[in-house]
C-alpha cells in the first residue's frame, strides 16, 4: 500500500474516459484535477483527433506536439485500444467494471452501435454513472444534426444579442460553448456519484450542448423569462443603452464601464465632478434614466479617461466603487499582478515543450490536512499522457493482465 | 405550497435532499450556483435583509422609478414592464434563479443579525457567497470564525479575483472581469474599434457551475476526513480555462490572439449570414441570421450544390481549404447574398440534411417555439404568485433517476422567516414575534431602501 498523504474528494473514483476532442475532456480533466483517476482510451497509432490540432508546440504538428491536447488531458492516463475489436470491447467492460464513471462523447447510437450502450455497461457493472455528452442530446429531431461552436452559440446562446448593431452576431471565443458543456457535464457527473451511492443504482446522463448553451452559456436563463414577462426579444445595441456605460478608450486601450443610473453617482466622483449630482438632471436615479444624458456624459467621461492608463483607471474603478475592468489581451492576463501574486497559472512541464504555463485550478480546496491543521496546498497536476503511455500498466494494473497476453494484444492490433 | 409545485406525490428522494446550504450570493454567478444545488435537492436559505439591498440580486434596485424600467437596462424583465408592489418579487433574473430556494431575513450588520446567523451557520452544511473579501470581513464571513462555530461547514467562496491576493477587495462583475482576463478583446470583431464588440458573461455562468461544484467537492472532501473546508472558486481564475488553447499559444508559442471575430482558425465558410427580415416593428428584432460551417472539400461541394452554384463549387479561389480560408471575405460576400433573401430556419434544417454544420440565430421565441426543445421538455409552465404564469426553463441536463422538474416557484423576500427563525435558529414563538416587530423579519423592503 502506498501511504495515502492527503485527501482529495474524486480519489476513489475511477473514470473511464471514451472522450475525445474539447467538450468530454474537458469533462474528464476536471474530474481528474480533483482527484479522480482517468483512463483515457484513445484510438490506435491517432489517438484522440484534439492531437491534430492547433496551436501546435513551435507550430509544427505531431502526435505529441497539440498545446489543445495538452491542456486538455492532463492527470490522466493514456491507453490505446480498438473499440471496433470483439477483444476491445471487452476489455472495455471489464473496465467499466471497477470503473465508478464512464464518459463518452460519441454522436448518438454510436456506443450502442458498438455494443457499449448503457444497458451493455450497466450489466457490467450496475452501480455505475454514463456520462453521454452530444451536440443536441439522445433524443429530439436535431439529435444527429452536425454542431460546432458558432452554431450552438447561435441556437443556444445569446449570439443574436452579441456584438454591434451594424455588425454581424458574434460568437464566444474558441471553444466556450464546449467547455462550458463540460463544465456542466463534470457537475452533473459528480451530481449522480452522489446518488448512487445513496441507493446503489446506475444513473445515465445526457448531456447536450446546445442545451448547457440555452441554460445558459452567457445568462440566456434570465432573458428568456424575460420574453415570458414582457414580450422583450434581445438584438444587438444601437447604442450605449445606459449613461456612461461602455469601452471607453484610455492611454493605452480601452476600459469598460458600467454605468446606468444606478451606478453614475460613483463615476461622477471618480472623475471629480460631483457638482454634477447638485443639478437636478443628475440628482436622481428617475433624472439619470434620461437617454439624453448619454452623449452629454461621454464628453466628461472620455476625456478622463484618455489621460489615463488601463492599470490607473483599474485603480481608480476600485478606489470609487465603479464597476469596470481593461480590455486586456491574454498576454496582459498572463502578466497581471493579480495571477502572477496568486500564482495561479501552473508551470509543467512536458517532454515536448519542456516547462510551459497552463492555466490553474478552477477551484482550490484550502484543506487542512497537515500537522496541527496546517493547510496542504493542492497537488501538482500530471502532464497529458502520450499516447498508449499507460497502456501496459492499466492492462496489468487495472485489469491484472500477463505480460504474455499484453503482447498477444498488441500482436492482434487490439492495443 | 400549492402554487408551482407538480408531483409532490411519492417523489423520489433528492440527491442533495436533507443538506442546509446559505446563500448569501448576489448578481448571478453566485446565485445560478446555488439553483442547481436547491434543483436537486439541497435546502437551500437565501439569507436577506428588510434594510439593505442587495445589489443586483432582486433587481438593480428595490423600488426602480419607471424611467429606469422603461429603459429596460440592467436586467429589468418585469411583467408587462411593471415594477408592481413588491418589484424584487417580479425581476426576470432573480425568478429565473430562485426557485426551490428558501428566503429569510435578518440583518448581518447589527449584533442581532449576527446572533441569528450564528444559530444558522450552527445547524448548516454549507454557506456559499460571492463577494470581495471586504464586505464578507465586515459581516464577520471568515473561515475562522465560522469554522469554530461549525468544524463541519463547507465553505465556498467566489470573489472575482480571490480572498487574497492586490484584487482581493476589486469588485466587479462577471464582464468586467472578463474584459480584464481577455475575452472581449479576443471576440470582437477584426479590423474594428474593439469598442465595438460584445460584452457577454460566460464566465458568470461558470461561476455558477464551478460554485456547485465545489459544493459537491467539499462535501466528498467532508465525507471522508469528517472535516469542513473552505473553497476558494475566484469566478476570473474558474473562468480562464474556457480560454484555455490560446493561453497555451502565448506560453508556448508567444502568439497573441486577439479580435477573431467569427472566424476560425483554418474552416472557411465559418460565419454569420443575414437572412430575410422577419415582420416587426422593433428594429433589430426583425433580424435573421443564419450560422454555416464547411469543414471540407466534400461539406463545400455539398453547400455549392444547395446553393445551386456550380461555377463557385470549380472556383480556384476556394478549391482546398486554404484556398477558402484565404479568401473568406469574398467567399462570406457570396453566401450573404444568396441567404439574403432565405428563411433561417428552413435554411438551417436543408443544410444539416445535405451534412453541413448550420443552425438559425436564435432569439428568445425562436427557443420557446423551437421544436427540438419543446420535445426535449426544456419548458415547464410555473405559476408565480406576484409575477404570473409562465413557461420557465427547467434543467440543462436530463438524469435517468433524478427529476427533472420545478416544485417550487421563485422565492418572495422573507418568504420562509417563520420557518427559519423557529426551526432553524431555535428561536421560540415570542422571539420570533419580536424580530417581526423590529422589522428584521418581514416581507418588504424598509421604506427608505432604494
Amino acid at each position: 500500500m502506498t501511504e495515502q498523504t492527503t485527501i482529495m474528494p474524486l480519489d476513489d473514483v475511477r473514470v473511464l474516459d471514451l472522450t475525445h476532442l474539447a467538450a468530454g475532456p474537458f469533462c474528464t480533466r476536471i474530474l481528474g484535477d480533483y482527484g479522480a483517476d482517468v483512463i483515457k482510451i484513445e484510438r490506435r497509432e491517432t489517438g484522440d483527433p484534439s492531437r491534430g490540432l492547433p496551436p501546435f508546440y513551435k507550430d509544427e504538428p505531431g502526435t505529441e506536439r497539440s498545446g489543445l491536447f495538452m491542456f486538455l488531458n492532463t492527470n490522466k492516463r493514456s491507453v490505446t485500444l480498438d473499440l471496433k475489436s470483439d477483444r476491445g470491447r471487452e476489455l472495455v467492460l471489464e473496465l467499466a467494471r471497477d470503473a465508478d464513471v464512464v464518459v463518452e462523447s460519441f454522436a448518438p447510437g454510436t456506443m450502442d452501435a458498438l455494443g457499449l450502450g448503457y444497458v451493455a455497461l450497466k450489466a457490467a457493472n450496475p452501480r455505475l454513472v454514463l456520462t453521454s455528452i452530444s451536440n443536441y442530446g439522445k433524443t429530439g429531431p436535431y439529435r444527429d444534426y452536425l454542431g460546432m461552436d458558432i452554431n450552438l452559440y447561435g441556437m443556444g446562446g445569446n449570439m443574436i444579442g452579441a456584438g454591434d448593431f451594424d455588425h454581424e452576431p458574434v460568437k464566444t471565443a474558441g471553444r466556450m460553448v464546449n467547455y462550458h458543456a463540460g463544465y456542466v457535464a463534470a457537475l452533473a457527473t459528480s451530481l449522480s456519484l452522489t446518488s448512487v451511492e445513496l441507493d446503489g443504482q446506475s444513473e445515465q446522463l445526457d448531456i447536450s450542448v446546445f442545451e448547457t448553451a440555452t441554460h445558459s452559456i452567457d445568462g440566456r436563463l434570465g432573458r428568456l423569462m424575460g420574453y415570458e414577462h414582457n414580450g422583450h426579444l434581445s438584438s444587438r445595441p444601437t447604442r450605449a443603452a445606459a449613461v456612461a456605460s461602455g469601452a471607453h478608450p484610455c492611454k493605452d486601450g480601452y476600459f469598460l464601464i458600467t454605468g446606468g443610473a444606478r451606478f453614475l453617482p460613483n463615476i461622477i466622483r471618480m472623475i471629480g465632478m460631483e457638482e454634477l449630482l447638485g443639478k437636478p438632471e443628475y440628482a436622481t436615479p428617475a433624472a439619470r434614466a434620461n437617454p439624453d444624458l448619454i452623449d452629454e456624459f461621454l464628453a466628461h467621461l472620455i476625456p478622463w479617461t484618455l489621460d489615463r492608463t488601463k492599470a490607473e483607471l483599474r485603480v481608480e474603478a476600485e478606489k470609487h466603487g465603479v464597476l469596470g475592468g481593461p480590455l486586456n489581451t491574454i498576454e496582459d492576463l498572463l502578466n497581471d499582478e493579480s495571477f502572477v501574486a496568486r500564482e495561479y497559472f501552473q508551470e509543467i512541464d512536458h517532454p515536448t515543450t519542456g516547462p510551459v504555463k497552463y492555466p490553474g485550478y478552477h477551484f482550490v480546496l484550502h484543506r487542512p490536512d497537515g500537522e496541527d491543521g496546517a493547510e496542504i496546498s493542492m497537488p501538482k497536476r500530471r502532464r497529458a499522457p502520450l499516447l498508449g503511455e499507460h497502456t501496459d500498466e492499466v492492462l496489468s494494473g487495472a485489469l491484472g493482465l500477463s505480460v504474455g497476453e499484453i503482447e498477444r494484444l498488441r500482436a492482434d492490433r487490439v492495443i | 405550497m400549492t402554487n408551482g409545485t407538480t408531483g409532490t406525490n411519492g417523489r423520489k428522494k433528492l440527491p442533495l435532499e436533507g443538506l442546509r446550504i446559505l446563500d448569501i450570493t448576489v448578481v448571478w454567478a453566485g446565485p445560478y450556483g446555488t439553483m442547481h444545488l436547491a434543483d436537486w435537492g439541497a435546502e437551500v436559505i437565501r439569507i436577506e435583509s428588510t434594510s439593505h439591498f442587495a445589489t443586483s440580486s432582486r433587481g438593480t434596485m428595490a423600488r426602480p422609478p419607471k424611467a429606469m424600467v422603461a429603459l429596460r437596462a440592467g436586467g429589468m424583465g418585469y411583467p408587462d414592464d411593471e415594477p408592481g408592489e413588491r418589484p424584487w418579487n417580479r425581476n426576470a433574473i432573480f425568478n429565473t434563479h430562485a426557485r426551490h430556494k428558501k428566503s429569510v431575513t435578518l440583518d448581518m450588520t447589527v449584533p442581532e443579525g449576527q446572533e441569528i446567523f450564528e444559530r444558522l451557520i450552527k445547524n448548516s452544511d454549507g454557506l456559499i457567497e460571492n463577494n470581495v473579501a471586504i464586505s464578507m470581513e465586515r459581516l464577520g464571513v471568515t473561515w475562522e470564525r465560522l469554522s469554530e462555530i461549525n468544524p463541519r461547514l463547507i465553505l465556498i467562496r467566489q470573489p472575482a479575483f480571490g480572498i487574497e491576493g492586490p484584487y482581493k477587495n476589486y469588485r466587479t462583475w462577471g464582464n468586467h472581469m472578463e474584459a480584464l482576463a481577455g475575452h472581449p478583446l479576443l471576440r470582437t470583431y477584426p479590423n474594428e474599434d474593439p469598442a465595438r464588440g460584445p460584452s457577454g458573461v460566460p464566465s458568470d455562468a461558470a461561476g455558477g457551475i464551478g460554485g456547485a461544484l465545489a459544493f459537491l467537492m467539499g462535501l466528498r472532501y467532508r465525507n471522508k476526513t469528517g472535516k469542513g473546508v473552505m473553497i476558494e472558486a475566484p469566478t476570473a481564475e474558474n473562468f480562464i480555462p474556457l480560454m484555455g488553447e490560446f493561453v497555451m499559444d502565448y506560453t508556448m508559442n508567444g502568439r497573441v490572439h486577439t479580435q477573431l471575430g467569427n472566424q476560425h482558425p483554418y474552416f472557411a465558410p465559418h460565419q454569420a449570414y443575414r437572412c430575410k427580415d422577419a415582420e416587426g416593428a422593433v428594429p433589430g428584432e426583425t433580424e435573421r441570421w443564419v450560422t454555416i460551417v464547411c469543414r471540407s472539400d466534400a461539406e463545400f461541394q455539398a453547400l455549392c450544390g444547395i446553393m445551386e452554384a456550380p461555377g463557385l463549387a470549380l472556383d480556384a479561389r476556394f478549391s482546398g481549404a486554404l484556398e477558402r480560408w484565404k479568401h473568406r471575405s469574398e467567399l462570406d460576400a457570396l453566401v450573404s447574398q444568396w441567404t439574403s433573401d432565405k428563411d433561417p430556419s428552413d435554411l438551417a434544417h436543408r443544410l444539416q440534411d445535405a451534412g453541413i454544420a448550420a443552425g438559425m440565430i436564435m432569439n428568445e421565441r425562436d427557443v420557446l417555439n423551437d421544436p427540438h426543445v419543446k420535445e426535449r421538455g426544456f419548458f415547464q409552465e410555473v405559476t408565480h404568485p406576484e409575477a404570473g404564469t409562465h413557461q420557465n426553463p427547467t434543467y440543462g441536463v436530463k438524469l435517468s433517476k433524478t427529476p427533472n422538474e420545478i416544485r417550487r416557484h421563485a422565492v418572495l423576500l422573507g418568504q420562509d422567516n417563520e420557518y427559519v427563525y423557529k426551526e432553524v435558529a431555535g428561536h421560540s414563538d415570542d422571539e420570533y414575534k419580536h424580530f417581526v416587530e423590529t422589522g428584521m423579519a418581514g416581507m418588504d423592503y424598509a421604506e427608505n431602501v432604494s
